[in-house]
């Protein structure tokens, strides 16, 4: 899993069945202490992130589709945590 | 899942049973505001989604396999959204 900021929200029509009725967000990956690195995810919300939260990415293959119920899901990253807190001590 | 730009087609005849009838684009990933970001890699596109030029979402590794109705195909990119807007 990943720390991220959620950035962007990805309107979109014309999509797989599974992305029905689902957020998709971009997010941008952070460090700990908030510095962006690395370049943007594209992530399903599943608790209720808004633009501006940092929240943990993560996922395995096969976690969306008992999360989501389906017999077929291509999603690889989900948001499945808002954090409220870090406490972060910089080792070196 | 990453954002893309389908930039090309690829055509082939021969190819794996199970993505025969299946249309391949190159696509660019890119961020939201548009730069591109890494190399372009080649997509399968099972549900007919996209065209050139459009911005889409694919999903990598093993997941992209469940884009097919089958569940089973040995690809690892497929497109799965169609981009309208990035608010």
């Amino acid at each position: 899993m990943f720390l991220a900021r959620v950035e962007k929200k990805i309107i979109s029509s014309q999509k797989h069945d599974a992305y029905k009725g689902k957020i998709v967000f971009a997010v941008q990956p952070v460090s700990p202490d908030g510095t962006a690195k690395g370049n943007e995810w594209i992530a399903i919300d599943y608790v209720g992130a808004g633009i501006g939260d940092l929240v943990i990415c993560g996922g395995a293959p096969g976690v969306a589709k008992n999360v989501f119920g389906l017999d077929l899901a291509p999603i690889r990253t989900l948001i499945i945590a808002i954090v409220d807190k870090i406490n972060y001590h910089d080792i070196n | 899942m990453k954002l893309g730009l389908v930039v090309g087609v690829v055509w082939s005849t021969k190819k794996v049973r199970e993505i025969n009838w299946c249309r391949m684009y190159i696509v660019q990933p890119i961020s939201t505001s548009g730069e591109e970001i890494d190399t372009p890699l080649v997509v399968a596109d099972p549900k007919n989604l996209a065209a050139c030029g459009d911005k889409v979402i694919y999903v990598t590794s093993t997941d992209a396999s469940q884009a097919f109705e089958s569940g089973f195909a040995p690809v690892n990119a497929s497109i799965v959204e169609l981009v309208d807007k990035i608010v």
